[in-house]
């Protein structure tokens, strides 16, 4: 790729990729770490598959596919957000901007009545290694996501094509993480 | 500022998400009131949609494909060996468990 030509000159090997250099590296660190908790989760899972398999039997997936296509359209949401600012339309931008992080609040209704549900039924994170994995991975995912709004909320704010490019990668990120958890933890069985 | 997907793009690849989900919970028996392990076939294409997903939305809506060959591989390889951690496991559970 001609150097005139990158999205971020002077950035060396990152110089590749678009948007904020750093958010890349944040994204590809965060998928390192969760691929980590995915394998321990995946390991756990071949030495007790049967204490999994009935534990599993405890999540609602509808709820979980419900969460997904919520978060997925708040992405869209974001990209159109994206689209909006780069070409000048700040009022549009935040538009779509507000319609995402109303979306994202949806997405923390419905896993906070999934808690809920689950703890009145005396389910917690100490019950097995199975709702350990639960309770630690969709928390650490959920916090993403109260991160995410934060940023989302502040781009509203401080509306530049920079800021809410960098926004919208890190609220993606969160979208992506989440598509590779759903299967994993609610779908196979 | 790099090329953006365009409106037409994202939408048409938002359909294709939302479509994709849907078969996932298709192909994983949601519709069935009783809890048994899915055949192989069906565990195999919930892992296929996911990793098309998930190539999807690095591709367009976080905008990779305006990265170079090298970036678009190495976050497309580790999604597929992510996945390939979790159907290995998944199969391993399954044959033995």
């Amino acid at each position: 790729m001609n150097e005139r030509k990158l999205p971020n000159p002077g950035w060396g090997p990152l110089s590749a990729l678009p948007g904020n250099p750093l958010m890349w590296v944040l994204i590809l660190s965060e998928m390192l770490v969760f691929s980590a908790f995915f394998a321990l989760y995946a390991a756990e899972r071949v030495s007790a598959t049967a204490l999994f398999d009935a534990s599993q039997r405890e999540l609602d997936p509808l709820m979980g596919g419900l969460n997904t296509l919520v978060l997925l359209t708040s992405g869209l949401c974001v990209a159109l957000a994206v689209e909006a600012v780069s070409a000048a339309r700040i009022r549009r931008a935040r538009q779509w901007l507000a319609a995402a992080m109303a979306l994202g609040v949806l997405f923390g209704v419905i896993k906070v009545v999934e808690y809920s549900s689950k703890f009145a039924a005396g389910i917690t994170p100490e019950t097995n290694a199975f709702f350990g994995f639960y309770y630690g991975l969709t928390a650490f995912h959920f916090a993403h996501v109260l991160f995410g709004l934060a940023l989302l909320a502040l781009v509203t704010w401080r509306t530049t094509t920079e800021n809410v490019e960098t926004a919208a990668a890190f609220w993606h990120m969160v979208d992506l993480i989440w598509i590779l958890l759903y299967p994993l933890l609610y779908l196979l069985r | 500022m790099t090329s953006l997907p365009g409106t037409r793009r994202l939408l048409m690849t938002w359909a294709l998400l939302m479509a994709l989900t849907v078969l996932s919970m298709v192909s994983a028996r949601l519709d069935q009131d009783d809890w048994q392990s899915l055949p192989l076939w069906s565990a195999g294409l919930v892992i296929a949609a996911t990793g098309f997903k998930a190539q999807r939305l690095l591709m367009v809506y976080l905008n990779l494909r305006a990265a170079t060959p090298a970036w678009k591989g190495t976050f497309v390889g580790l999604v597929i060996l992510t996945l390939a951690l979790i159907a290995g496991s998944y199969l391993v559970a399954r044959l033995t468990g």
